[in-house]
């Protein structure tokens, strides 16, 4: 512990490299920590979801086929289950823009029940219940267009040849990670349209002989965590043989596929994540041999009072990973803090539902940090610790 | 003026402290620039997708092929009508059916795919359309190509393989296929009849795609099928359809430059702290120069001029590093449609620009405050220097 103060002075010798060298790696790590976060919030919103033992059953040729509405009482009924209700991609437009925000027709009464972590003030989810062209939209959805309730909320029809008269009746609230820019509304308003067409032509998505009747995919909620498999395969076998065969997976394992279809994009993400830990091996590992070599004379002196070899190796070392830890706790903590405090989803265009840097990404990006100050010190340790000390007293710098 | 000589030496003898500062920074360079090839690549496969006289017909109101189905009786009647360019087969103008299914990776990861049913004049239809491997399907036999990017990532998906779609869909690759780069180059093309029975649409298609004989006649078709009241459909000239569907590219651009300036930043700072290290153990030298009666602009310009050309080795040097990513292609989902779609690698003016411009911030703001401070010395005190 004695030697801390002279390690700090040695830090703070050169303050200009040593403030360079913290800030290219706090810089670094702060742009690390925003590429693993994308994908490592994402990952822990879903895990966070297992404690509501819900599954989502889909159509098994992916979210584009359909299931009958009619699956929705069937599924009801099986053991085990507590509540289901359609989640059908409406997709539509808002103010004649594309949007990246999404509408999904629900059972109104059955919606809150199985999505427990949403909450709506009961008088409007009373309200909503009631107005059967009635829809609850996320609080940050609210937020950036200026709605209240009671204001009208006209879609227009994308996927499907009508159109949506919606009125707010409430909002939302949500825990942070989870999507807050949703539209929900009745299922039976966008199917009662869908019928009075009659044979419509609709698009990918629909059969030709009726678009109506999609319950798109289903939201179920279990009794425990022990129902949950079960009914998984369960409701896999039930539908094995019949014109929409589905595959039932649990909430995370569906919000898990979501993040693989991003498929080669999380490998160039990677690719540079790496690339980045590397060149900042070359940065802080090239300033650490600079000042390792101003301070020849000074090793060579304090080998030939009598320190050991072993005391310089780790003053050296001690040092690197000082000034590298520092780097490393500012870029990564400070991000942490940074998006904690400042909400960038508005900014991504719907890109990012939400965006935060967890504790385990933070925490990880300062490990890196240390390592690659214990890596970087290394080389020049080892050359000070067995450099010769006649040579080092004679030679002038 | 200091010769320009002396600072390539310095930099020579300093070799160890330069090879580090070059290959960080180079890193740091090749990785803005893997970035900007793959926005490029994607814009570039939105642009080259729509040809001037091409016409993507849609239901009224719907914004993407994935999602604009009408009625294939209609859609029979648009291939009649005047003004299409027609050449030895008939018109070119062919009726589309789009299916997403979902397909596994070789990873084992699940996507969704673009299957797309198409007729013969579809070929046409794409810029630089070729077989590359295998042959082309045969209709009614249930075989399909793919697009050879594709190919490489999925299973089943190599020639001779056989790619289900749950029960009914099942299609035997019988060919590869490339498009020039453009929006095709993801997806799997059957034969339209073969994917109609399959997924039990017959009677509707997704988009009608139509090549006006001249600029005229593009004006005239686009007016009858958007007003006349036998169609009321939406003709979008494709150029502008693709162009709208480049939210994701848009996306891309702003993650990449936000990247890009931080990286920068990473590597400005590296620089700094080589040219401050120079500085400060050539403190002599510097005194010796101006006691020689070098202007302080010429100790200034000389520092400068070290820097640029120790970042101009890095910015080469990762440029050089991304030559070979050309054969980079990735495969990822687009936000708008949940479907694959394959981004390859362009070396483009937009990787040039940032390479160059990522290269001149280094140089020239990482050595400014050190050349500042080699010219602020005292000459005496300096001399003075071990």
């Amino acid at each position: 512990m004695k030697y801390l103060t002279y390690i700090f002075r040695n830090a703070r010798r050169n303050p200009v490299r040593t403030g360079l060298t913290v800030a290219s790696i706090a810089i670094s790590m702060f742009l690390m920590m925003i590429l693993t976060s994308f994908f490592a919030a994402l990952q822990e919103a879903n895990a966070a979801t297992k404690q509501f033992n819900r599954i989502i059953v889909m159509n098994a040729n992916g979210f584009a086929g359909q299931l009958p509405i009619a699956r929705v009482r069937q599924v009801e009924a099986m053991d085990g289950v507590v509540s289901v209700t359609p989640f059908s991609w409406y997709g539509g437009k808002y103010q004649n823009q594309r949007v990246l925000f999404a509408q999904f027709a629900v059972d109104a009464d059955k919606v809150f029940d199985t999505l427990d972590e949403y909450d709506v003030p009961p008088e409007q989810l009373a309200a909503f219940k009631a107005d059967k062209s009635g829809a609850v939209i996320g609080p940050k959805l609210a937020r950036e267009y200026g709605l209240k309730i009671g204001d009208p909320m006209p879609l227009q029809g994308d996927i499907y040849p009508v159109d949506l008269k919606l009125t707010i009746q409430g909002i939302y609230q949500a825990p942070r990670n989870t999507d807050q820019r949703m539209v929900l509304f009745h299922f039976e308003y966008l199917d009662d349209q869908l019928r009075q067409l009659g044979s419509s032509s609709g698009g990918s998505t629909t059969q030709p002989s009726s678009a109506a009747g999609n319950a798109g995919i289903l939201f179920v909620k279990c009794r425990d965590a022990a129902a949950t498999a079960s009914l998984c395969k369960k409701i896999d076998e039930e539908y094995r043989s019949t014109d929409f065969p589905t595959r039932t997976q649990t909430e995370e394992a569906f919000g898990q596929m979501f993040s693989e279809m991003m498929g080669g994009l999380k490998n160039v993400v990677y690719w540079i994540g790496t690339a980045v830990v590397i060149s900042l091996l070359f940065v802080s590992g090239n300033a650490m041999a600079m000042a390792m070599r101003e301070r020849t004379t000074e090793v060579a002196v304090l080998k030939a009072i009598g320190y050991d070899k072993k005391l310089v190796l780790g003053i050296v070392l001690a040092e690197a990973v000082l000034v590298s830890g520092l780097g490393g706790a500012v870029g990564a903590l400070g991000s942490k803090a940074l998006f904690d405090f400042v909400d960038i989803s508005p900014f991504t265009g719907g890109f990012l539902p939400f965006f935060y840097v967890p504790w385990s990404v933070a925490l990880t990006g300062l490990g890196v940090a240390l390592f690659l100050g214990f890596a970087s010190g290394v080389v020049p340790a080892v050359i000070a610790a067995n450099s010769s000390v006649i040579n080092g007293l004679r030679k002038v710098v | 003026m200091i010769p320009i000589k002396y600072n390539v030496r310095n930099l020579r003898v300093r070799w160890k402290t330069t090879l580090m500062t070059v290959l960080g920074t180079a890193l740091l360079v090749a990785s803005s620039c893997i970035l900007f090839g793959l926005v490029e690549g994607l814009e570039h496969s939105l642009k080259v997708s729509g040809d001037p006289l091409d016409l993507i017909v849609l239901r009224k109101g719907a914004t993407a092929e994935t999602t604009g189905g009408f009625e294939s009786k209609k859609a029979d009647e648009l291939l009649t009508l005047n003004g299409i360019l027609r050449d030895g087969d008939g018109p070119v103008a062919a009726k589309e059916l789009l299916n997403i299914p979902v397909a596994e990776r070789l990873s084992g990861a699940f996507n969704n795919l673009i299957l797309r049913g198409v007729e013969p004049a579809s070929r046409k239809l794409r810029p630089e359309f070729k077989i590359v491997a295998g042959r082309d399907f045969e209709s009614g036999k249930g075989e399909c190509i793919v697009s050879q990017s594709l190919a490489g990532a999925y299973k089943g998906a190599q020639v001779g393989g056989q790619l289900v779609f749950g029960e009914k869909e099942k299609y035997r690759v019988v060919g590869l296929f490339t498009a020039g780069g453009s929006s095709a180059e993801s997806e799997i093309w059957a034969d339209l009849k073969d994917v109609e029975r399959n997924t039990g649409r017959d009677g509707s298609v997704s988009c009608v795609q139509i090549r006006a004989a001249g600029p005229a006649e593009f004006d005239q078709l686009r007016k009858e099928i958007e007003d006349g009241a036998q169609f009321r459909l939406a003709a979008k000239p494709e150029a502008e359809y693709f162009a709208t569907q480049s939210d994701a590219s848009t996306f891309f651009k702003a993650a990449g430059t936000l990247i890009a300036v931080l990286l920068t930043f990473g590597a400005m700072f590296a620089a700094a702290n080589t040219m401050f290290s120079a500085v400060k153990s050539r403190t002599r030298e510097i005194g010796t120069m101006r006691a020689l009666g070098f202007s302080r602009s010429d100790v200034l310009l000389s520092f400068l001029g070290e820097s640029l050309l120790l970042s101009l080795l890095g910015g080469g040097l990762g440029l050089l590093a991304t030559l070979p990513m050309s054969l980079l292609s990735i495969e990822t989902m687009n936000g708008n449609t949940f479907a694959s779609v394959n981004i390859n690698f362009r070396f483009g003016y937009w990787v040039m620009a940032v390479a160059l411009s990522m290269t001149l911030v280094m140089g020239l703001f990482g050595g400014m405050l050190p050349a500042l401070r080699a010219v602020r010395l005292e000459v005496i005190a300096a001399l003075r220097e071990l």
